[in-house]
C-alpha cells in the first residue's frame, strides 16, 4: 500500500499525479514525490521501525513504490554508521561518524536510487532500463536490471576507468561508450531514452530515483538513536544526493520526528566545481564546466542538473560548499584508510578533505557532531593510485633478501 | 534543412512535435523567432523567461555543443545544423 500523493515541481509548485514524468510540464523544473504525511504518521513509528528488514525498504511509507512485487531485492541499504574516533582525533573533531555506503551490493550508494527507479520501471512495464553514468550508477543499474530480467543500456564516457566500464558488462548490460565527457553521454542518453521509450533511471525516472537516496538520511537518523547530526558532508556530482537528503529532513520535520535541520555541506573536486562556484556567486546558479579534470571521476559532472536546488539547500541550512584539489582529495582517501580501515573512492576523500579544510578555517566547529557520507568503494578506482607508490620488484624467497629489502625500505 | 529536436517533455511547446525541419540559416535567436512564428506565443513562453533569456531548465545544443559554451543566442546556425532542446537534467 502506498502513501504517495503525487508529484510537485520544486521550482513553480505545480502538482501532477504520480505518473512517469521527468520534469514539470509547465516550467520544466525538477519534480519531487509528495506523500500523504498524515497517513504516513500512523505507521512510520520508531518502535515499529526496529523490527523491520535491514534494508532501504524499512522506510517504505516514504518510498514511492506501490506494488511490492515490483521490487528487486539486492539487500540494498542499512549500511553501517561507524564512529570514527581516530579520524576525529586526526582532524580535531569531537564526534565524527562515517556512513559506509561502500558495502552496498555494487559498492556505492547508487544501489539505493536504482532500487526505487527499477521498481517503478517494472510497475510501468517498461521494455528496458538504462542510465548515463560516471561509473557507479552503471554498475548499480546493471545489477538491478539483471535481477529484474530487463535489458540494460549504460551510456558512459569511453574514457572512464576500465573497471567501471567492465563491471556493467559482467552483469549483462550493454555499454555504449561515448566519445566525450559525462555531459555528452548524458545528452545522447536523454535523446535515446526518449526515442525508444526506455526508462533511464537518472533521466526519465528521476523524481522516483531521487527518493532512494534519502534513505541515507533516514538511516543516519535511526542509527544515531533517532537524532540528526549537526553537520552532514555530502559529495556533489549532480547535487541530487544533497537535495534528496534535504527532502528527507523536511519529511522527518513534517512528521514531527526532528526539530532543526543539520547543516548540509557540499563538496566537489576543484577540477570540476560548478556547484561550489555557484554557491559562491550572488545569483546562486551553478557555473558549468566544459572539461572536468579531476581524479574524482564519479563527481565529474560539468552541468549538474540539481545544482541550483543543492545551492539553495546548503544556504537554507547554513551549510557551505567547498572544493579541495586532487592532492588533498587523495590525502583524504589515505587518511580515512589509515585511521579507520575504510577504503573509499576519491569522492569519499573529497568529504574528508573538506572536513579537514573546514576545521582549519573554523567553518566546522570542534564540538559539532559530523557525519561524512562515504558513497563509493576505493576498489573501483585503483588507477588514481598508479603513481602514488613505488613499483614492487620481486624479492628472492630467502631471509637474507627479505632482511635486505626491509632494511632498505621506508616503512608505511 | 535545420533539424530541431525536442525532448518529449519540451515538445509541449510545439504541440507535441518532437522533430521539426526548417529551411533556415542565421543565429539561434533567429531560429527561435521563426519557430515562435510557427507555434505562437506558447512556444516563446515555455522556452524563454520574460527578459528574453532561455529558461534555466532548458538546455540548447547546436550540433551537440551546449550553446552556453558557444555564443548563446548569437550562436551561428548553419543550414544543415541539428539543434536539440532538452530538459536540464544531468547526473545522478
Amino acid at each position: 500500500m502506498g502513501y504517495v500523493r503525487g508529484l510537485r515541481c520544486r521550482a513553480c509548485g505545480a502538482e501532477f499525479p504520480a505518473v512517469q514524468l521527468a520534469v514539470c510540464e509547465s516550467c520544466f523544473g525538477p519534480l519531487e514525490v509528495t506523500y500523504e504525511l498524515s497517513a504516513v504518521r500512523d505507521s512510520f513509528r520508531r518502535e515499529e521501525l526496529k523490527d523491520r528488514p535491514r534494508d532501504l525498504w524499512r522506510y517504505r511509507e516514504l518510498l514511492p513504490v506501490l506494488d511490492e512485487s515490483a521490487r528487486v531485492d539486492l539487500a540494498v541499504g542499512f549500511t553501517p554508521l561507524r564512529r570514527a574516533a581516530d579520524l576525529g582525533e586526526a582532524l580535531d573533531v569531537r564526534e565524527i561518524w562515517v556512513k559506509d555506503d561502500t558495502v552496498n551490493p555494487t559498492y556505492s550508494f547508487k544501489d539505493r536510487p536504482v532500487a526505487v527507479a527499477v521498481a517503478k520501471a517494472r510497475e510501468w512495464d517498461l521494455p528496458a532500463i538504462g542510465c548515463a553514468s560516471t561509473g557507479n550508477l552503471a554498475a548499480a543499474t546493471a545489477a538491478a536490471a539483471a535481477k529484474a530480467h530487463l535489458p540494460c543500456y549504460v551510456f558512459a564516457p569511453a574514457s572512464l576507468e576500465p573497471a567501471k566500464l567492465l563491471v556493467p558488462r559482467i552483469f549483462g548490460a550493454t555499454v555504449v561508450p561515448i566519445e566525450g565527457t559525462y555531459d555528452d553521454a548524458n545528452r545522447i542518453a536523454l535523446l535515446t531514452a526518449d526515442r525508444r521509450g526506455w526508462g533511464f533511471v537518472n533521466i526519465n525516472l528521476r523524481p522516483y530515483y531521487a527518493e532512494g537516496s534519502k534513505t541515507l538520511l533516514f538511516e543516519t537518523w535511526e542509527q544515531l538513536g533517532f537524532e540528526l547530526p549537526d553537520v552532514i558532508v555530502v559529495p556533489l556530482g549532480s547535487g541530487l544526493l544533497l537535495t534528496s537528503l534535504e527532502k528527507g529532513v523536511r519529511e522527518l520535520r513534517e512528521l514531527g520526528e526532528v526539530a532543526d535541520p543539520p547543516r548540509l555541506v557540499g563538496t566537489q573536486a576543484a577540477g570540476c566545481a560548478p556547484i561550489v562556484q555557484g554557491f559562491e556567486s550572488p545569483d546562486g546558479r551553478p557555473k558549468p564546466v566544459k572539461k572536468p579534470e579531476t581524479v574524482a571521476e564519479s563527481l565529474a559532472i560539468g552541468d549538474p542538473g540539481s545544482g541550483f536546488e543543492a545551492i539553495q539547500a546548503m544556504r537554507a541550512t547554513r551549510g557551505f560548499a567547498d572544493a579541495p584539489n586532487d592532492p588533498d582529495i587523495l590525502d583524504g582517501v589515505r587518511l580515512l584508510a589509515r585511521a579507520e580501515g575504510l577504503f573509499t573512492e576519491p569522492a569519499g576523500g573529497t568529504t574528508v578533505a573538506t572536513l579537514r579544510r573546514a576545521r582549519e578555517d573554523g567553518r566546522i566547529d570542534r564540538d559539532e557532531r559530523v557525519v561524512l557520507l562515504i558513497t563509493g568503494s576505493g576498489l573501483k578506482t585503483p588507477a588514481v593510485w598508479r603513481d602514488a607508490f613505488q613499483s614492487l620488484a620481486p624479492i628472492s624467497p630467502n631471509s637474507t633478501a627479505v632482511d635486505a629489502y626491509l632494511e632498505g625500505l621506508h616503512h608505511g | 534543412m535545420v533539424r530541431l529536436v525536442l525532448a518529449s517533455p519540451i515538445a509541449v511547446a510545439t504541440r507535441g512535435e518532437r522533430e521539426i525541419e526548417i529551411e533556415f540559416e542565421g543565429t539561434l535567436r533567429g531560429l527561435f523567432d521563426l519557430v515562435t512564428n510557427r507555434y505562437g506565443k506558447p512556444f516563446q513562453q515555455r522556452i524563454f523567461e520574460g527578459d528574453g533569456a532561455l529558461k534555466r531548465f532548458v538546455n540548447v545544443y547546436v550540433n551537440g555543443e551546449d550553446a552556453r559554451y558557444l555564443r548563446g543566442l548569437d550562436t551561428p546556425i548553419p543550414r544543415d545544423a541539428t539543434v536539440d532542446l532538452l530538459p536540464a537534467i544531468a547526473g545522478g
